[in-house]
């Protein structure tokens, strides 16, 4: 579903993203790990459009994604969360949701019915008037994901939304995630919380230095050399 | 700057209804000229205003260069009258259709600039329109300005009396009042305020930028130039000092940011303060004293409350109703020594 | 050719004049973020100042500018304490018309103080003109020029040669880390803005030899100055410089071509287009056009 080829990155010299090549099938559940700086939402972001990699292609259902902006992509149905979130903090929790659902074509009155379900979904329901800059991070968090579950997408790209979360929360958030994939969603997941990344993910990426030095099964990827230098001193707990 | 809430229009239906009456009523009640004159200023400023908010207050580009619609509304209706023979009426569709056009080309180029660097390539196209107003003398006369013959009757929309201006402004603002309710209930409306939220995120969610900004600057500019058509016909007079100049594009501004920058009725509001209190300075003291004065309620305007006599209300009302401080709490704390 | 070089030399000499209030408005867009719609109002109160000293004394309008420029620096402590300060971290809306409101409030205090009377500064050699190389160079505009470039030039050994000047361009690229290392960032903002208006007060006294007074007079250099100013590239002093000699040979060659009309308007055409295709400008760095924005 999702083909990453040769994909690079330099910002001012520095590369980020050093000739990445990974894919995602479609229903799978991949995470993305790799320390701090590694270039995981750098990566990210040439998937979703927010930045054109310098060399390299991505590739959405066989189609080359290059001339799309991000917009374009998420219509196509890309969705993403962003690690340092973004709500539109003027609006309430609904108005944030009812704008994801507005650019699957529907008019204001279907978005608000979907941003609605959507909410209920994610157990946000009693906050749809709240204004969005009001909530606490761990529920911002959460609207970001609602948001962009109500575009309809095809492929989720999540961005460490479960750091911060309490283990029940982190829990909740893995039941959803299960949930969702098994009607369908594919899902590409950045996470610092190696435990709950090992649990659901079927391939794991690890990112170094802008290299993906690793990619496989969880429990083969654990056991990689390269990988637990990386880790050295972080332990790595298999699935 | 709170969007799309229903509770807020179903009670200001409620309201609206016997406003709409007693504005339809008043050229019956007040028949002096300097009142009711005063009053159609008033509308001209406050359906600007909304124009301008449209652009300025949804989209989030704080235009300087709106009087070139002003002046291309009001000397497009002008000279199609003057050479053509065609009505303005006609020619108030004419000239928004240009304006229309032109904001939209200008939306086109200025989408990706950002705050002061927006404002002065506005200010910039304002001054660009205003040169070749003084200066295509064989077009505009220049500096002489261009006159609309007195009784054209109502098929040209220049009339005698002043009380069909009354209701012609009423309709103006209520266009642009209606238009801009319509843009918030939509998709466009939600659009752009996600877009000036975080333009990051909204285009994470499928907003396309351009199409937004570039419809809100179109709609703006054709508003605008719909009241540059109203003013040519209603002072029947117009030179490029009373349209194009950069001072109708700041005083649109001022009159939209006093009333409440974002907010539906605010402008309007805004001059319904401004404008009277502007003429009342300026009777009483003169024009330097009166803009000194005015150039202060700016200032302290945007220093103490940069959302306006309107927004500061709604953030009060927001705040006894949600209990909780709202986000302008992190704004205009910085500044304090 | 004769002509030419006398369209450059013309050119050069306003452009030099340009110069120093641009250099001012780029340096407090650098450092406060903060677009100055009121910079050319303190050159009118240096002019209007230079004027008052020079016909109730009966100094010489040179000597004149060393009394008034500190004049304009309070002025501009002033407005700093009241209103930039209190700008910082606001709303865009407040940045932009709380010193748009500061210039009409000036232009109209100017008004009601001194009336819109059109005056002018006249000295003995206001006439006086040399001839080097067969080109007529007036002998007070060439003494303005030398000063504002001298100004322009003590400025930006001001900024890059002592601590101060390096606290300056720490705030300007990073107002919060500059916060941390111990940087007084309110004190930076009060000192650059003031300065920058003191050198604007400055130039208006140059000048007022040379052009006519009157409280409107800012109007006709500020958007010029914008220009300039984002040509340069909003933040950029040299870049400022640069841009201020381009717009004077531009603006001299364009009006001997075409007619001052034309000339305005292609400057502000060639503005612009700068600010479509390159809104950073010719020297700014790259990324400066999307700051201030929400």
């Amino acid at each position: 579903m999702l083909e990453v080829r040769g994909v690079t990155v330099d910002f001012h010299g520095l590369r980020a993203v050093d000739d990445a090549s990974f894919r995602v099938d479609e229903g799978r559940i991949a995470g993305l790990i790799g320390p701090n700086g590694a270039g995981k939402t750098t990566l990210f972001n040439t998937v979703s459009g927010m930045i054109k990699p310098s060399a390299g292609s991505v590739r959405f259902e066989g189609r080359d994604l290059a001339r799309l902006d991000p917009a374009d992509r998420s219509r196509l149905g890309i969705g993403r969360t962003f690690q340092i979130v973004k709500p539109f903090g003027g609006l309430s929790v609904r108005d944030n949701v009812l704008v994801g659902a507005l650019t699957r074509g529907q008019s204001v009155g279907e978005a608000r019915r979907t941003a609605e379900a959507t909410l209920e979904r994610l157990d946000m329901a009693r906050l749809a008037d709240v204004r969005a800059a009001s909530l606490p991070l761990a529920l911002r968090k959460r609207l970001e994901l609602a948001r962009a579950l109500a575009t309809g997408p095809r492929l989720l790209l999540l961005d460490e939304i479960m750091g911060g979360l309490n283990p029940t929360e982190v829990n909740e958030t893995l039941a959803l995630i299960r949930a969702l994939n098994a009607e369908g969603l594919t899902l590409l997941i950045i996470e610092h919380n190696m435990h709950a990344i090992m649990q659901i993910a079927e391939t794991v990426l690890v990112l170094n230095q802008g290299r993906i030095i690793a990619q496989g099964p969880p429990a083969a990827v654990t056991r990689d050399p390269q990988v637990i230098a990386v880790y050295l001193g972080v332990p790595l707990e298999p699935a | 700057m709170s969007l799309g809430q229903p509770n807020g229009l179903r009670w200001s239906l409620v309201v609206a209804l016997p406003v709409a009456v007693a504005l339809l009523a008043i050229p019956a009640v007040v028949t002096d000229v300097f009142w009711l004159g005063l009053g159609i200023t008033v509308l001209m400023w406050a359906a600007l205003a909304t124009a301008w908010n449209i652009s300025a207050g949804l989209a989030g580009g704080l235009s300087l260069g709106h009087a070139a619609y002003f002046g291309v509304g009001a000397y497009t209706a002008t000279l199609l009258f003057l050479r053509l023979g065609v009505s303005p009426w006609l020619g108030l569709l004419v000239g928004a259709a240009l304006a229309g056009a032109l904001g939209a080309a200008i939306g086109a180029i200025t989408f990706r600039l950002r705050g002061p660097f927006f404002v002065l390539a506005t200010l910039a196209f304002g001054i660009v329109v205003h040169i070749a107003a003084v200066n295509w003398r064989e077009l505009t006369r220049g500096a002489a300005g261009l006159l609309l013959p007195f009784g054209g009757g109502a098929q040209n929309m220049l009339f005698a009396g002043i009380a069909p201006y009354w209701y012609i402004g009423l309709g103006l603002l209520a266009l642009t009042l209606g238009v801009t309710v319509a843009i918030r209930r939509s998709q466009l409306g939600y659009y752009l305020v996600a877009l000036r939220e975080d333009e990051d995120a909204a285009r994470a969610l499928g907003v396309r930028v351009v199409r937004c900004k570039v419809a809100a600057s179109a709609i703006s500019a054709a508003l605008t130039a719909c009241g540059g058509a109203f003013y040519a016909t209603y002072i029947q007079y117009i030179d490029p000092s009373s349209t194009t100049q950069f001072e109708i594009s700041v005083q649109i501004a001022l009159v939209a940011i006093v009333g409440g920058l974002g907010t539906t009725l605010g402008p309007a509001l805004g001059a319904v303060v401004v404008v009277p209190l502007g003429e009342i300075l300026r009777a009483w003291l003169g024009g330097g004293p009166a803009l000194m004065l005015y150039a202060l309620m700016l200032i302290v305007i945007v220093l103490a409350a940069p959302y306006g006599v309107l927004g500061l209300l709604q953030r009060l009302v927001a705040r006894l109703r949600s209990g909780r401080g709202p986000r302008g709490a992190a704004q205009g704390s910085g500044g304090r020594a | 050719m004769q002509l030419t070089l006398q369209i450059l030399a013309n050119g050069l000499l306003l452009g030099g004049l340009y110069a120093l209030l641009a250099v001012g408005l780029t340096l407090i867009f650098g450092v406060l973020r903060v677009v100055n719609f009121a910079h050319a109002e303190f050159m009118m109160l240096g002019m209007f100042g230079v004027y008052w000293v020079w016909r109730m004394t009966g100094l010489d309008p040179y000597l004149a500018v060393l009394v008034v420029t500190p004049l304009i620096l309070l002025v501009g402590i002033v407005c700093d304490r009241l209103i930039i300060q209190r700008t910082i971290g606001a709303p865009e809306v407040t940045v932009v018309f709380a010193t748009l409101g500061l210039s009409i409030f000036l232009q109209n205090a100017a008004l009601m103080l001194w009336t819109a009377d059109i005056r002018s500064v006249t000295t003995p050699y206001s006439a006086m003109v040399l001839t080097p190389f067969g080109l007529r160079v007036s002998v007070p505009m060439l003494i303005s020029f030398a000063v504002a470039m001298l100004a322009a030039a003590g400025l930006w050994l001001f900024l890059s040669r002592t601590l101060y000047g390096k606290a300056v361009q720490a705030v300007a690229q990073n107002r919060e880390a500059a916060a941390l290392m111990g940087i007084n960032v309110r004190r930076v903002y009060l000192w650059t803005f003031s300065v920058a208006v003191a050198a604007a007060g400055t130039m208006g006294g140059l000048i007022a030899p040379l052009f006519t007074v009157y409280p409107r007079v800012g109007m006709s250099y500020i958007v010029t100055v914008f220009v300039i100013v984002v040509l340069g590239g909003l933040g950029s002093v040299p870049g400022a410089v640069l841009a201020a000699l381009l717009i004077g040979l531009i603006e001299a060659a364009a009006g001997f071509l075409f007619g001052a009309a034309w000339a305005e308007l292609s400057y502000f055409l060639i503005f612009l287009a700068v600010l479509i295709a390159r809104p950073q400008g010719f020297f700014g760095r790259r990324g400066a056009e999307v700051f201030a924005g929400r």
